[in-house]
């Protein structure tokens, strides 16, 4: 039996192909992602224990917190005189004070911005790092600094130049060195900037304070049991961790933003695996159903039913193990492709060597094998049932009619589905939507059959204008409704997977943008790079306030806190200038309260909490700990959406709680009559030595705002591209078999008077057909499921839908299109047919 | 030429039967090399308008060929086919389908019809491919005469196979074609079936002038045609006129012999 599985996928192996190729692809999806994830921890690994090098202990400020959006939270500065204490310790050998923190780098006047952070850190040589100069020599001045190799090659800087480093303060300095980072010519994606502990300092804003200290131990000194000393007699203030702890720590802070990468990343894998395992079943299921007179003569011949299935299974085995073989060895090579994908989106990741570990090799074997197998055990059962008897028979097999117990099945399921959404939904419930969508996705299925003719009836009408090739490629779709289900299901779940991206992404848009709406200030400066948390020295607003232009400034700050555990963000506002600058609308108490302390909380927060005036609040801050704060307004969500939290403080109480000395953002409202772009040219010449402010108004803030949401969408929706693809080879499969099972009809067409444009018309027209009805049931599946989540997601706020109609309708259209192109081969294969072959085919 | 147009003689008893199709010394090779097959061998042949012909021979005796090389669906070697005025072997592929839409009909032995159409459409099939609609009332006669009519809204798979066969020559003459072709048509039908068949196609003949070309190893069923044609090797040894089962037996036998040409 084994021998006569394998002769049998030899011969059919034209049939099993584009399986072989559905397979490969979703296995190569799998791999490409895990690969590239991979990859990019390891990369992150190397780099932090390179940066580590030879500290065995290094000493910061403690904070229970953990890292927020891949950012490490700033810790507090050390004092200089800890230092001292440390080297004072028994066993410690070598001790270095550093003030490290990010920047940015200006080369002749314009900014670099690479992917990853400029990192702005203390010079020190062997043994504390593993920094090595390759020309020049250390910085020792106040305008001194080191700049790594790659770096340095890439803004074709060399020695002598002057550079501009910003931080707090905003110093130009002379590059008197270049450095190698272990052995690498720099840390992928990041630039590295080295001055000596003062300028640090200085840069960052930190006066004499450290952001912490390395210790190395004496040789002969057991490393934990110096740990434990030393915090000992530190004390709870400070932590101590190991070197490697260090790293590591760090580099988890930086994985935690390729995790989501790998999330999405194996999340549409997933999906182009589901919508491969349609097409292998379908391939399946075609091929037996044209073997039935080959398989009912086995079984008249004496073979079992379970021989068959058995056999039928081997079969899918071998397409299964060959493919997922084949996508695996692909996958290796698409993770540079997808390195490329994910770095033009805008995500930082590193370079370097592709990781290939044994996992990922044998999740990509046993996911395509599995799923392959899987898919075919339909069809398996259906061939194993055909009756022997079956052999004598003359005509053609039956097409599968839809049963009345499919029908009611599916509509209960659907009803069930549609229930739990709406109660998921407005009880803001994600798991509930999610097991919903889930169910809602079954019931597709299980209706499939029955509403793919029905579908494929009114949505192929204009066809009818085609006569009789339009006819009959809409009767051939009806005629075996299960094919055309599956077939078009496969392609419906990729599209309604881009029409939930596309619409989620559009109302996120516009949700970021309604946030912008409660901003009423003309103009306003922010840190050109995105992130929260760098910011604005002082001095940049009370330049700006100063200036004629100007009638008011309002300045934000950002900072962190513990929320019962995890790390949560609020926002600092001055609560007499930013009225000025905002329409903030108070559902209870008021704005103004808040100088007297306390916090303004957003009235979804407050009715989740059940918190109202004059209760209190724990929060913990980095600088104090935990304390209890007065609820003292609640303001609607749309302002809580313009302020960035749903947690505001006055400016006042956030210096009582953090040491950070940066604004996030100044608002700035001009006098009645001034120029826009005159007040502008102003702003910019006030705060031209500080190149990290970016000036902008309403629509650059907004589509800033925008901008990142709009990256991440594209490249999801370019990876969805590729489960489209597996679709249409669903489709030219498909196509192509049912071509072979009519070929005495094509054949009977073609003597009466068929013409070959006429054939490849009707061809054509049942791939166009087959891809209009995915593509009614995918956008209207994704609507709803988007719908669902948005729902789900707002919860009690107002729910945001923003349906982007063009971009589904250049969906739909270029689903169709596609359609037409998956039905080009088979098509032209149809025409080639020699009538008199065709009409002889048994 | 256009006298020998076959369309002009719609009537039976024309008192000098025209020509309606002829082969010329047709050639056709199968295969290549030393598998060469000569399925026709210089074969020479003269369809008569408004008659019913049957074609007979041996298995081999290339018969299919002939009549596939008559109706344009096989290219040939050498030779000449004239349909009509219409030198068929200096026809592009696409021309030689319009005229099989617009010129032929056909009957074949099985799976003669579209599954996913009725009988209906089945039987306009030929003139809507080419955008055209059947004359009612030539289609109310045929379905009439093949007593199709309360079977005109069902698909073949509701059919029994007479019923099948009878919307073939339905459709094979729904557009008044020059000549109709059936390849074997009683072939898989029971006798009572097969018999109510051929009599639709001589009456075909005899009541509109239809020129019938049958291929058939069957004596009896070439019985119902106005003349027989035997092929042998590839040509064309013998013609009878006015045939029986019996005299068409006798010819047969003659020819099965080694030496029978």
């Amino acid at each position: 039996m084994w021998r006569l599985t394998l002769s049998n996928a030899i011969a059919h192996r034209s049939r099993l192909a584009l399986t072989w190729v559905a397979v490969a692809l979703g296995v190569a999806f799998v791999v490409g992602g895990l690969v590239l994830t991979d990859t990019s921890s390891r990369v992150l690994d190397d780099q932090f224990r390179t940066a580590a090098a030879g500290v065995d202990l290094t000493i910061r400020s403690s904070a229970g917190f953990d890292s927020a959006m891949g950012v490490e939270v700033q810790r507090d500065p050390l004092p200089a005189t800890l230092t001292d204490r440390i080297a004072g310790t028994a066993g410690v050998a070598k001790v270095r004070a550093v003030a490290g923190g990010s920047a940015q780098l200006q080369v002749r006047g314009k900014t670099v911005t690479p992917k990853g952070p400029t990192l702005l850190g203390t010079w020190a040589g062997s043994p504390f790092t593993a920094y090595t100069l390759r020309a020049g020599h250390a910085p020792t001045g106040a305008d001194e600094v080191v700049l790594d190799v790659a770096t340095a090659k890439a803004e074709h800087v060399t020695l002598g130049d002057r550079i501009t480093v910003s931080a707090t303060a905003s110093r130009t300095l002379r590059v008197v060195g270049l450095t190698q980072i272990g052995d690498a010519d720099g840390l992928p994606n990041s630039n590295v900037l080295l001055t000596d502990l003062h300028t640090a300092q200085l840069l960052l804003g930190l006066g004499t304070g450290l952001t912490s200290i390395e210790a190395i131990a004496a040789d002969d000194v057991n490393v934990p049991d110096l740990r434990t000393r030393l915090a000992a007699t530190l004390g709870i203030t400070y932590a101590v961790t190991s070197g490697q702890d260090a790293a590591a720590a760090s580099a988890d802070a930086a994985k935690q933003s390729i995790s989501y990468l790998r999330i999405v990343l194996l999340a549409l894998a997933g999906a182009g695996l589901v919508v491969g395992a349609f097409l292998i079943a379908n391939t399946f299921g075609i091929v037996l159903t044209q073997r039935s007179r080959e398989l009912a003569l086995l079984r008249a011949a004496g073979a079992t039913g379970r021989q068959v299935l058995t056999s039928v299974l081997g079969e899918a085995l071998l397409v299964g193990l060959t493919g997922a073989a084949g996508g695996t060895a692909v996958g290796v090579g698409a993770a540079y492709g997808l390195r490329g994908l994910a770095k033009s989106a805008g995500l930082a990741l590193p370079g370097g060597a592709l990781t290939v570990t044994g996992r990922t090799l044998l999740v990509g074997l046993i996911a395509g094998t599995l799923l392959t197998v899987l898919a075919a055990v339909g069809p398996a059962r259906r061939a194993a049932r055909v009756a022997p008897v079956q052999a004598m028979r003359a005509s053609d097999p039956a097409p599968a009619t839809t049963k009345r117990g499919r029908l009611i099945t599916g509509l209960v399921l659907f009803a069930i589905a549609v229930a739990l959404m709406v109660v998921a939904a407005t009880t803001g419930s994600m798991p509930g939507v999610g097991a919903a969508a889930a169910l809602l996705l079954g019931a597709v299925v299980v209706l499939g059959p029955v509403l793919a003719p029905r579908l494929a009836r009114s949505v192929g009408r204009p066809l009818n204008r085609l006569g009789v090739p339009g006819q009959l490629a809409r009767e051939a779709t009806v005629r075996n409704p299960r094919r055309t289900a599956s077939t078009a299901m496969a392609l419906a779940l990729a599209l309604a997977l881009i029409t939930f991206v596309a619409v989620i992404g559009s109302s996120v848009k516009a949700i970021a943008a309604a946030g912008g709406e409660a901003i009423t200030a003309d103009l306003m400066v922010q840190s050109s790079r995105e992130e929260m948390l760098g910011g604005l020295s002082p001095e940049v607003g009370q330049r700006v306030a100063n200036l004629p232009q100007v009638a008011d400034t309002s300045t934000t700050r950002y900072g962190h806190w513990l929320d019962q555990g995890t790390t949560s963000a609020l926002t600092a506002v001055d609560p007499n200038t930013l009225p000025k600058v905002a329409k903030v609308t108070m559902t209870d108490g008021t704005l103004t309260a808040l100088q007297d302390g306390g916090v303004v909380i957003a009235d979804s927060v407050a009715k989740e909490r059940g918190l109202a005036v004059g209760d209190t609040l724990a929060m913990t801050f980095p600088r104090d700990g935990q304390q209890q704060l007065r609820v003292v307004g609640v303001m609607d969500d749309r302002s809580a959406q313009a302020m960035s939290t749903n947690y505001v403080l006055s400016l006042g109480t956030y210096a009582t709680h953090y040491s950070e000395n940066v604004d996030a953002t100044v608002y700035v409202a001009l006098k009645d009559g001034v120029d826009g772009k005159q007040a502008r040219v102003a702003l910019r010449a006030a705060v031209a030595d500080f190149p990290n402010a970016a000036i902008r108004d309403q629509g650059e803030a907004a589509a800033g705002r925008a901008a990142a949401t709009e990256q991440v969408i594209s490249l999801i929706t370019v990876l969805l591209g590729f489960a489209v693809l597996i679709a249409l080879l669903g489709i030219t499969n498909t196509l192509a078999l049912s071509i072979v099972e009519r070929t005495r009809e094509i054949g009977l067409l073609r003597a009466v008077g068929m013409t070959r444009a006429q054939l490849r018309r009707m061809v054509g027209a049942e791939a166009v057909l087959v891809a209009a009805i995915a593509a009614v049931a995918g956008v209207a599946l994704g609507l709803v499921l988007a719908a669902g989540t948005l729902a789900g997601l707002a919860a009690d706020n107002p729910v945001v839908i923003r349906v982007p109609a063009v971009q589904l309708i250049a969906v739909v259209a270029t689903a169709v299109l596609a359609g037409l192109a998956a039905g080009l081969v088979p098509a032209r294969r149809a025409a080639k047919l020699d009538v008199l072959t065709a009409i002889a085919t048994q | 030429m256009t006298t020998l147009h076959a369309t002009s003689f719609k009537h039976a008893s024309a008192p000098f039967p025209t020509i309606a199709a002829r082969a010329i010394d047709v050639v056709k090779t199968y295969g290549r090399d030393e598998a060469t097959v000569r399925a026709l061998d210089g074969a020479n042949v003269a369809i008569p308008a408004g008659r019913f012909t049957a074609v007979m021979g041996p298995s081999g005796s290339g018969k299919s060929t002939l009549v596939h090389a008559l109706a344009g669906l096989d290219r040939i070697d050498s030779g000449q086919v004239l349909l009509g005025g219409t030198d068929l072997s200096a026809l592009s592929e696409r021309d030689r389908t319009l005229l099989r839409r617009d010129r032929l009909g056909f009957v074949f032995q099985s799976f003669n019809l579209v599954p996913a159409l009725t009988a209906a459409e089945n039987i306009a099939l030929p003139l809507t491919l080419a955008g055209k609609k059947p004359d009612p009332a030539w289609q109310a006669e045929l379905v009439a005469m093949l007593g199709l009519g309360a079977r005109l809204n069902h698909r073949p798979a509701q059919l029994s196979g007479g019923q099948q066969q009878r919307v073939a020559v339905g459709r094979a003459l729904i557009a008044r074609p020059d000549i109709v072709f059936a390849d074997e048509p009683t072939g898989n039908l029971d006798s009572r079936s097969g018999a109510a068949l051929l009599r639709f196609l001589r009456d075909a003949t005899r009541s509109y002038g239809q020129t019938i070309v049958m291929v058939t190893h069957d004596p009896v069923a070439a019985s119902y045609a106005d003349q027989v044609v035997f092929l042998a090797d590839g040509r064309v040894v013998d013609e009878l006129a006015n045939p029986t089962p019996e005299t068409v037996l006798a010819r047969t036998a003659h020819l099965d012999t080694p030496d029978g040409k």
